[in-house]
């Protein structure tokens, strides 16, 4: 009773063991003819079990494997065993699958070897795993070179004892590798750096943190160097440091750059220090000069002027035509003189003055000159044009200033012509505004172009013209204080036209 | 001399100038009483009766005192700042002649007590009329503190 329980409790056992097993069960005759296919096999590989019975086994081995076959046959049938063959078989669908097989023989009654019976187990995705597995080993080896190769490398333990030098590293530090194993990292300190900085270090990777920021070093021979150095510390599995990796790049040409500039900029800001007292010394200078020359060449003057008058009220008489005549000369000298000083300190006074801006309104501006310079040549025939003109920021009296001078100008040299035409107006350009003055005047001959602006230069002469020859030079110099242009187009005998240009915007003052 | 009652006090270290001033407000016949003194230091002892002027009564005070600005020892506005900042003299008008419209000065007279700030013209025409003009005001029109 028992035994024959046991004994349908062990073939009901083996059924079960083939049929629920994850692992493809195929077993076949000595000649290769399928006689049984588990579940597991009709999964692995496609078929179901009626289609490989009586099928011979190279419909699941890829035809490069097919001699396989029959080495494990006949290894079977010298009754061997096979265990863990790894190889590749091949499903109905044709795809390639990895797997481990064991072969084992398949004895009659009389223990004749009849045929053998193979376990499949596949393993496709171990395989992926370990060649992925490899492929990130490579990477990191790659990696590793990568590095090795572009920066400068050191590893110490957790105590600072220099575990690796790359080349790099002794290149950079001039030390050889054997020279920097087993040192203390301290070998190439600097002693540049504040207690503190250092021990933020230390105490960044001791936390497991990576540390980064620019380092100073000291080199065998003495020299420095600077490295710009990334600190990452390897954790153990307590996820404590045991080793810190510094990855470095020489950043001394790029500091020596930098400290450069900074003594340039510090030289820099030192003479504009200087210069600016230079500069302000030498405004008080020519401030008492101006004084000075105002005070002390107008008080004699006065005299020569007063004297002469003296001498022609008691004496006049006495004196003929000519004594007159001279006595007059000296006495228009003496106004010109005056002239000129008065003139002289007007553009000196020009360059100190300080620029206020706001806003003009230049049509009324022009307009109001243009009246008053009729009120002063009450005889002259003066027609002005003036057009709608552009509003600009700048410095209200000094541009009245630039106005009066400039339509005084072409009231001046106009004063042959019978009718004065003069047309003001404006052309806005992107950045600019560019005024014009327009007379019909006697002109100048272009080729004299460049001393029109010129202090004590002039194209005419006094006797043609009167003038100090500083009025257009005040103008240039006003014009230039606002960063603007000025310039002129003439022709002899039919007019000039003068134009000054000024910024939309003001940058500065 | 010392004690003489005045009307015009001229300090003024150009001869020329004073010659002038002097010459056309005598020919106007405006002043026939002005002292000239030559620097600021004499001007003081004048106002103060010390110095040379030690004994002169301060009360008799010039009608005005014409004052040029720069000039050597004691310049006119330390002259001015004495004369304005004593009772005795305070009241006494004082007029600045100065040769320059570029003075820094003007606003510091004012501010120190100048009754009037007069450039004095290069021409002569100008200079002229300019002394007449101040002689007549401050001597005729104008009506001095008693």
């Amino acid at each position: 009773m028992i035994n024959r329980k046991n004994s349908i409790n062990t073939q009901f056992l083996y059924e079960l063991i083939i049929n629920s097993s994850d692992d493809a069960i195929i077993s076949e005759t000595l000649d290769g003819f399928i006689t049984s296919f588990n579940p597991a096999a009709e999964i692995l590989f496609g078929y179901t079990a009626a289609e490989a019975i009586n099928k011979h086994i190279s419909i699941i081995v890829p035809q490069n494997k097919l001699n396989e076959e029959s080495d494990i046959a006949s290894k079977i049938k010298d009754g061997e065993y096979i265990k863990n063959f790894l190889t590749e078989r091949m499903g109905k669908d044709g795809s390639v699958i990895s797997v481990s097989l064991a072969s084992s023989p398949i004895k009659s009654n009389t223990g004749q070897i009849i045929g053998l019976s193979t376990i499949a187990r596949n393993i496709t995705d171990e395989m992926a795993a370990e060649k992925k597995l490899e492929q990130s080993i490579k990477e990191v080896a790659d990696y590793k070179f990568a590095l090795i190769e572009s920066s400068i490398i050191g590893i110490t333990d957790n105590k600072g004892v220099i575990l690796f030098a790359n080349d790099n590293l002794c290149k950079i530090s001039k030390y050889s590798v054997d020279e920097l194993i087993g040192q203390d990292h301290r070998i190439v300190n600097s002693g540049h750096h504040p207690k503190d900085y250092i021990q933020n270090l230390w105490t960044t990777i001791a936390n497991g943190d990576i540390w980064r920021g620019e380092l100073k070093n000291k080199a065998k021979d003495g020299s420095f160097y600077w490295v710009n150095t990334t600190i990452v510390p390897f954790l153990n599995g307590q996820g404590k440091p045991y080793q810190y990796v510094a990855i470095k790049d020489d950043i001394t040409e790029r500091k020596r750059v930098e400290e450069e500039l900074l003594q340039l900029n510090l030289d820099l800001d030192e003479k504009v220090i200087e210069r600016t007292e230079q500069l302000q010394l030498a405004n008080k200078e020519l401030d008492a000069f101006s004084y000075s020359v105002s005070h002390d060449l107008r008080a004699p003057l006065r005299a020569v002027n007063g004297y002469s008058k003296i001498l022609l009220e008691d004496y006049g008489i006495q004196l003929d035509a000519e004594a007159n005549r001279v006595i007059n000369n000296i006495e228009a000298n003496v106004i010109k003189m005056g002239q000129l000083i008065d003139d002289l300190l007007a553009f000196s006074r020009l360059g100190r003055k300080e620029l206020i801006l706001a806003n003009i309104q230049m049509y009324d501006l022009v307009r109001g000159i243009c009246n008053e310079m009729k009120v002063e040549y009450p005889k002259r025939n003066i027609e002005f044009h003036i057009h709608p003109i552009q509003t600009v920021l700048a410095d209200m009296p000094s541009i009245k200033q630039v106005w009066i001078n400039l339509i005084s100008n072409a009231v001046k040299y106009t004063s042959p012509k019978e009718i004065t035409i003069i047309e003001i107006g404006c052309n806005v350009t992107d950045h600019d505004i560019v005024y014009y003055v327009k007379d019909n005047g006697v002109g100048f001959d272009m080729q004299y172009a460049d001393k029109l602006f010129g202090v004590f230069q002039r194209l005419h002469s006094d006797k043609e013209f009167e003038g100090t020859g500083v009025g257009l030079a005040i103008v240039h110099r006003i014009i230039t204080k606002h960063n603007g242009k000025i310039w002129a187009e003439s022709k002899l005998n039919e007019g000039t036209i003068f134009y000054f240009s000024l910024k939309k915007v003001q940058n500065e003052k | 001399m010392k004690n003489d009652q005045i009307d015009i006090l001229l300090v003024e270290d150009n001869e020329s100038d004073a010659e002038m001033t002097n010459r056309i407000l005598r020919k106007n016949n405006i002043a026939s009483k002005l002292l000239h003194l030559s620097d600021g230091a004499m001007a003081l002892d004048y106002l103060f009766a010390e110095g040379i002027y030690a004994g002169r009564q301060i009360e008799n005070k010039p009608k005005v005192i014409m004052l040029d600005l720069k000039m050597p020892k004691v310049n006119g506005i330390e002259v001015l700042h004495r004369i304005k900042s004593d009772d005795r003299t305070k009241i006494i008008p004082v007029v600045i002649l100065t040769s320059s419209k570029e003075d820094p000065d003007i606003k510091r007279c004012y501010e120190l007590g100048a009754n009037s700030y007069v450039v004095k013209p290069v021409e002569f025409d100008e200079f002229h009329k300019a002394v007449t003009n101040l002689g007549l005001y401050w001597l005729i029109t104008n009506q001095p503190p008693v």
